[in-house]
């Protein structure tokens, strides 16, 4: 579905300093906002999403806007691989003023074209509710704001606390990757499926590569292999896919038969133990029951070479853009200023669907234990990565290597034709 | 060629000796605007992005900013062609494809019309019920069989097979192409069976009564009699298996997405098109499938002129 881009190292202390100087900021722009002479009239807002959970939030926000600013605001929902497919005719016809859109490379782009507003403005106002690290991944690559967050979401190896207390595992131990391969011998031992897998959609095994690449090889070598700097046909490479191997036999078998909901589901019906996905996917759980979101919890995935521990993670960010082609600029600026603002953000949280927003205003104290375990794996983080396809050149991603872990499914020991293939395909890519 | 024959009779009349007829202001204005406005969208709605298609194949370009389009001669076609695997993946699916259609689902599809027309008994339910799939398009098929056969779908619950159990009907390579074409079938036999059922209705009784009273069988009949009267539809019907065959892209899309769970040339056009993805590749996968398309149908259609005249 939905997919990732641009890494940036995240410096934890800056982190800190964001979160220290964000609780004070936020009072002083909220009363700002309050002051500055409002934009006014119609606008449209472009949702990428048709989910019961985040359309409530996002509805949420779009009504606490209208009753703040009195601007009427047209939702429009767009099922959100039609709105990625669609976006770049999207963007240069008749766009939503606002609309939802990821950070990173894949905003940039369009930036780089012209087809987004800048919002360095709207930055000056609310940015001192934000880390730096979430400015920066804001930013496009001519130093201007393009982007606001909304909320990020870390990937990990997610279990049902329940399953694993029933069968006497202690999942939070698993800390390397002797640990993971025990745990999952132990739970196919039990006639369960130790890790449940999808990748019909194409994009879901790109989150194990990510993962498996940065724990062997480091957050530096993953960078630069999907940059272009690194081969392909390096051996270190080769090696991510033999530890991969390692994994297949606690697999599920119809791996590209199971899109991400298709893997969700056997976490929660408790056919598998683990589940390595982005913890977003906690909203489809609540929507199944509160017992059931309740029982949901996440750990980083294992160590593997001690010299880079579990220092990377992919940690995506979501938020919003403002249309360059849009009827009403000013106010989707104005708009987005509220989205980004606590204020928007408190009205998004309201709803009760859970959201790590990237607003530092939210209070962290309220957050239930699955969202604190997601910040914990943020935490153990010294990297962030966005996602292999918002890591890496779109061509590249989604139409190559998409392909080439599914035909690795299929004949996983023909890990070093797929891999020269990627290669020979990289390096005949249109030149940028 | 349409064009010319509604303006035959117009010309027809027109005596032979007074070449020039001539026509009056009002005349020339109506057949200005009738045959102005078509030939417009025509060329405005399928030349121009036809030639555009095949010059930006040519191109590196991501689609946005007209400016940027930078010439790479055969660039494109050379990486599908060396450095590109799945694209002989999807020519392969589109020629197994191509290869069902013609020799399983058609001829079924013409057996079937041979049937009905028969007049068998329950020949109108037959007709309903195969008929029934063609007013569904390939979009909606594919959602219908893809609620029936997916890992949590109906087929794999009454087997009572869990999700990680169930039979990957399409993950599994051994059967998903045959699976595929099983759902295009269902709806391209109800297709052919009504044009060629259509044709049939319009060969005259008393050939088949001469035939049968001189002694042909059934086959004989078929093969000697009906068959070669029913010339002009066979071209429609073999024109229309080799482009619904090479056209594939609803269903597949419907189920896989454009992820290339199961190649097909439609779908890798749209891949390298659609999206931020967007390259020049795109365009000259759609060139390539043009290509494959159109040359076997004039060849086809030539021949088969070319029989005509003699």
């Amino acid at each position: 579905m939905l997919n990732k881009i641009t890494g940036h190292e995240v410096d934890r202390r800056l982190l800190l300093k964001g979160a220290a100087a964000g609780g004070l900021g936020i009072a002083g722009a909220t009363m700002l906002a309050g002051c500055a002479p409002a934009a006014s009239g119609p606008m449209s807002f472009g949702a990428r999403t048709v989910d019961e959970s985040p359309t409530q939030q996002l509805e949420a926000l779009v009504a606490a806007y209208t009753a703040k600013s009195g601007n009427e605001v047209a939702y429009n929902a767009t099922e959100s691989n039609a709105f990625q497919n669609n976006l770049s005719q999207y963007l240069q016809g008749t766009p939503d003023d606002c609309f939802q859109w990821m950070a990173g490379y894949r905003m940039q782009f369009f930036a780089e074209q012209g087809l987004l507003e800048d919002v360095s403005a709207v930055w000056d106002d609310i940015g001192s509710q934000y880390s730096d690290s979430y400015k920066i991944a804001s930013t496009g690559l001519d130093g201007k704001q393009y982007f606001v967050p909304q909320s990020w979401y870390p990937w990990g190896l997610h279990f049902r606390k329940s399953m694993m207390e029933e069968i006497g595992l202690a999942a939070t131990d698993v800390y390397n990757w002797d640990d993971m391969l025990g745990a999952l011998k132990e739970l196919k031992g039990q006639g369960l499926i130790g890790l449940a897998a999808a990748d019909k959609g194409g994009w879901e095994a790109m989150g194990t590569f990510d993962i498996l690449n940065a724990r062997i090889n480091g957050y530096q070598f993953h960078v630069d292999l999907l940059a272009g700097r690194e081969k392909w046909t390096d051996d270190r490479v080769k090696e991510v896919f033999r530890h991969w191997e390692m994994l297949l036999p606690y697999q599920n078998t119809n791996v590209l038969d199971l899109e991400w909901d298709g893997a969700m589901q056997l976490l929660l019906q408790k056919q598998s133990g683990f589940f390595m996905m982005g913890s977003w996917f906690g909203g489809n759980f609540k929507e199944q029951s509160q017992e059931d979101y309740d029982d949901l919890m996440i750990i980083p995935f294992p160590e593997i070479n001690a010299d880079h521990g579990r220092d990377t993670v992919d940690a995506p960010l979501d938020g919003f853009c403002v249309a360059a082609n849009g009827g009403n600029a000013s106010v989707g600026k104005d708009f987005i200023k509220f989205a980004g603002d606590m204020e928007g953000v408190q009205a998004m949280l309201d709803t009760g669907v859970p959201m790590t927003s990237a607003n530092n205003g939210q209070d962290k104290s309220s957050y239930d234990a699955f969202q604190v375990a997601q910040q914990a794996v943020m935490d153990e983080a010294k990297y962030i990565t966005q996602f292999l396809d918002r890591d890496t050149r779109p061509d590249f991603a989604g139409p190559i290597i998409g392909p080439a872990f599914q035909s690795w499914f299929k004949d996983p020991s023909s890990t070093n034709d797929i891999l020269e293939s990627l290669q020979s395909q990289w390096d005949a890519l249109a030149p940028l | 060629m349409k064009s010319s024959t509604t303006l035959d009779p117009v010309l027809k009349n027109a005596p032979k000796a007074k070449r020039r007829r001539s026509f009056s202001k009002r005349d020339r204005l109506t057949l200005g605007i009738f045959i102005g406005i078509p030939t417009f969208l025509h060329v405005a709605l399928v030349w121009f992005p036809a030639a555009a298609t095949i010059y930006l194949s040519f191109t590196y370009w991501t689609g946005i900013h007209i400016g940027d389009i930078q010439w790479a001669g055969l660039a494109n076609y050379e990486n599908i062609f060396f450095n590109t695997p799945i694209f002989w993946d999807a020519l392969r699916v589109n020629v197994v494809w191509l290869i069902w259609f013609g020799a399983i689902a058609t001829p079924l599809g013409i057996l079937l019309a041979y049937q009905i027309d028969r007049e068998i008994r329950g020949s109108k339910f037959y007709q309903a019920a195969y008929y029934l799939p063609v007013v569904l398009s390939l979009a909606v098929i594919g959602v219908i069989w893809n609620f029936l056969l997916r890992p949590d779908g109906l087929v794999n619950g009454l087997l009572g097979l869990e999700i990680s159990e169930a039979v990957s009907f399409f993950g599994d390579d051994r059967y998903n192409i045959w699976v595929i074409l099983t759902m295009a079938s269902w709806r391209h036999i109800g297709y052919i069976m009504l044009l060629y059922l259509a044709g049939l209705k319009a060969v005259d009784a008393s050939l088949r009564e001469a035939a049968s009273i001189d002694g042909a069988t059934e086959w004989q009949s078929f093969r000697k009699v009906v068959f070669p009267t029913m010339k002009p539809v066979n071209v429609i019907v073999i024109v229309i298996t080799i482009i619904e065959s090479l056209r594939a892209f609803d269903l597949i899309y419907i189920i896989y997405g454009s992820s290339g769970g199961l190649p097909i040339l439609g779908v890798l056009v749209f891949q390298n098109i659609a999206g931020e993805g967007a390259s020049m590749k795109g365009a000259a996968y759609a060139v390539i499938l043009f290509l494959l398309s159109i040359v076997p149908i004039i060849a086809y259609l030539r021949a088969q002129f070319k029989e005509d005249m003699k």
